[in-house]
């Protein structure tokens, strides 16, 4: 039964890498990568500069020819053809827009290339420059255009096409704060619209939460782990994921029992069952910054994790306030909302912290 | 915006501070470059003697009427094909080098440029006598070609000599343009051709080309304006048969001793390629 449905979820995959290797030089770029990307998904690789993430989203457009392992794309091995024979299309980095031709040109490049008919690539461009809400610009040279509407016409250039799958480089890197928000708005709306698979690479967190429905968590060239923007955030299961994605506090300690971690300290506490540690094993305790309660023991349940400290420091941050609180063990941050109902510490106030069992996660040090 | 009394004063300043500074090469393109060609201008006009010598009165156009006559369309159009057939070769041998030079290592690509320089660290008409040997009857070339029984090659003295002899002089000054421009063109344009489902030899053709024409009309306009004019290597390895225009005019200022016909010939051939030039920069130059 299990293997039934195993095959056929590897049947409807849009992407799926196995094994999946890039060496430049003898610097693994990407190693050993396996992932499966579903169909119409809207699927984020997140890491680092340097971390692999744009050579694995080349690899899968066929501009780097991967070192080792498969690359299907629907079920169809495409690792050694080249990037005109593939059926996806990239959004580069800095959009990449043929500067001698006009929109309406570079928009019908890639229909031109593959000897459509004329009227048909009139009408095709047409539909998706007005998709891209471009319409009375398509005689504009690229450097007529605001990086926001050269982005728009990339996207354009890439759909037109009717790709099965859209990669997208840093889609938004170059656009200032204000526009990209705007962006990050459309592209997902877009992505509804069209329906087809879009892998987007980014090293911005909340672009990626933001905007997929998937992401994957690359550092060294390794894919850490996958999973929905709610998983990554509540359960990571390595440090670097859950210093990658928002901000945390690491515990020391041994995994005891499924359930149980002795912390450094030789305080033990309850956590959520994982299967990426067994028993026995140094762990690390992700523990979110808002997730501790500054204070007030008498509402702590009485099987919620407890410890105290001192206020070292204080930061304000409108919304909240970050505590930076001294234990005999270790120092860690604690954010508390800022509201008229909480009460506020001060450096060198001694204090309880305590959280829920489901609030921290056990993850690889 | 109305400009302050001190705003202004300050750019008076700098205007007079910059023509200063230019000051040189203006006197120096007036007295060397400006005055001569008036000169050459005038004695255009100017009647021929019958003793050869040339009379500052009398001024007319007969010296640009004998222009027309075939003896001198004969020159013109061999010099045109010569010309042309040398940049053609030039371009078609220069774009693969400037290629290959323009995606090696920083270190390889300097000495491979500086070996293109070379050849000009040796004197112009040293080069034009080295080929003049290479090619002769029983030089290096014909008896290597001898040797594995192709025959002998006899081509000295010939067009194939002197196109031969003009691409060697010339090719840096296509090379070197070239290059640039080809250096200057953004990868991940052809990235995004081939990604738009361009075949290699289409991305070339919609991309490549059009985005390195700048660098190719460039080095094109480098290499024929010089070969049109040129003199030492039709002279000495074309053997005085393949008269080009630069030869000519040479005969009729030295030979001939008709100064009016040769000056009228050198104006009207530097206008034409003035204005071909100027054409090009007015229309070509927002492309780059």
């Amino acid at each position: 039964m299990n293997e039934i449905t195993e095959s056929q979820d590897q049947r409807s995959a849009a992407v799926s890498l196995r094994g999946i290797s890039k060496l430049f030089d003898d610097v693994t770029a990407v190693d050993s990568v396996d992932l499966d990307i579903g169909d119409s998904e809207f699927f984020a690789l997140l890491g680092p500069s340097g971390c692999g993430k744009t050579t694995t989203l080349r690899m899968i457009a066929g501009l780097e020819v991967p070192s080792g392992g498969s690359l299907q794309i629907f079920g169809e091995e495409v690792g050694s053809l080249p990037p005109n024979k593939r059926p996806v299309n990239t959004v580069f980095q800095n959009y990449a827009l043929f500067p001698h031709m006009s929109v309406a040109d570079n928009v019908a490049f890639g229909l031109k290339m593959r000897k459509i008919p004329k009227s048909e690539i009139s009408t095709r461009v047409h539909e998706a420059i007005s998709l891209v809400r471009m319409t009375g610009m398509e005689d504009r040279r690229p450097n007529q255009l605001s990086g926001g509407q050269q982005q728009r016409v990339a996207l354009a250039r890439a759909l037109v096409n009717r790709p099965k799958v859209l990669l997208l480089d840093e889609p938004l890197a170059a656009l200032d704060l204000k526009l990209r928000q705007e962006m990050q708005f459309e592209l997902k709306q877009l992505q509804r619209e069209v329906g087809i698979t879009f892998v987007f690479v980014t090293h911005d967190q909340e672009e990626a939460l933001a905007l997929s429905d998937r992401i994957g968590v690359m550092n060294a060239g390794r894919l850490l782990q996958v999973g929905t923007p709610e998983e990554m955030y509540d359960a990571p299961i390595d440090r670097f994921v859950a210093d990658f994605i928002g901000r945390s506090n690491f515990l020391k300690g041994t995994l005891e029992s499924a359930e149980v971690v002795c912390l450094a300290n030789g305080q033990r506490i309850r956590v959520p069952q994982v299967d990426a540690v067994s028993v026995g094993d140094e762990v690390q305790v992700s523990l979110r910054p808002e997730r501790v309660i500054i204070g007030d023991l008498d509402s702590a349940p009485h099987d919620s994790a407890q410890l105290s400290g001192t206020v070292e420091t204080e930061t304000f941050l409108g919304n909240s306030v970050v505590y930076r609180v001294a234990l005999d063990w270790m120092t860690i941050e604690v954010e508390a909302d800022h509201r008229p109902d909480v009460e506020r510490y001060h450096a060198g106030d001694r204090v309880d912290l305590w959280w829920r069992d489901n609030a921290v996660a056990v993850v690889r040090p | 915006m109305k400009l302050g009394a001190a705003e202004l004063k300050r750019e008076r300043e700098e205007r007079r501070r910059g023509f200063f500074l230019a000051l040189p090469s203006f006197a120096y393109m007036l007295l060397f470059f400006a005055l001569p060609l008036v000169i050459v201008l005038i004695y255009s006009f100017a009647t021929r003697t019958s003793t050869g010598s040339t009379a500052l009165s009398d001024w007319n156009v007969d010296a640009y009427r004998k222009l027309g006559e075939p003896i001198v369309r004969n020159v013109v159009v061999r010099s045109v094909v010569l010309a042309l057939v040398t940049t053609v070769i030039c371009l078609v041998v220069a774009y693969p080098f400037a290629w290959f030079c323009a995606h090696q290592r920083p270190t390889v690509r300097n000495v491979l440029l500086i070996a293109v320089m070379i050849p000009f660290w040796t004197n112009f008409l040293v080069r034009n006598y080295a080929w003049r040997i290479l090619l002769s009857k029983g030089g290096p070339i014909s008896t290597f070609t001898e040797g594995i029984g192709l025959g002998e090659v006899d081509i000295l003295f010939t067009k194939t000599a002197v196109v031969i002899g003009l691409v060697y002089a010339y090719l840096p000054f296509m090379i070197l343009p070239l290059y640039a421009s080809i250096d200057r063109l953004d990868q991940r344009l052809i990235e995004a051709g081939r990604d738009l489902y361009g075949s290699g030899p289409q991305t070339f053709q919609c991309i490549i080309l059009p985005l390195t024409m700048p660098g190719m009309i460039a080095g094109s306009i480098l290499v024929f304006v010089p070969s049109m004019g040129a003199y030492v290597t039709p002279e000495l390895l074309g053997g005085g048969k393949e008269t080009m225009l630069g030869s000519y005019i040479v005969t009729q200022f030295l030979t001939a001793r008709n100064w009016p016909v040769g000056a009228s010939l050198s104006f009207v051939l530097m206008t034409v390629m003035l204005v071909s030039t100027v054409i090009y920069f007015r229309s070509g130059g927002r492309n780059l």
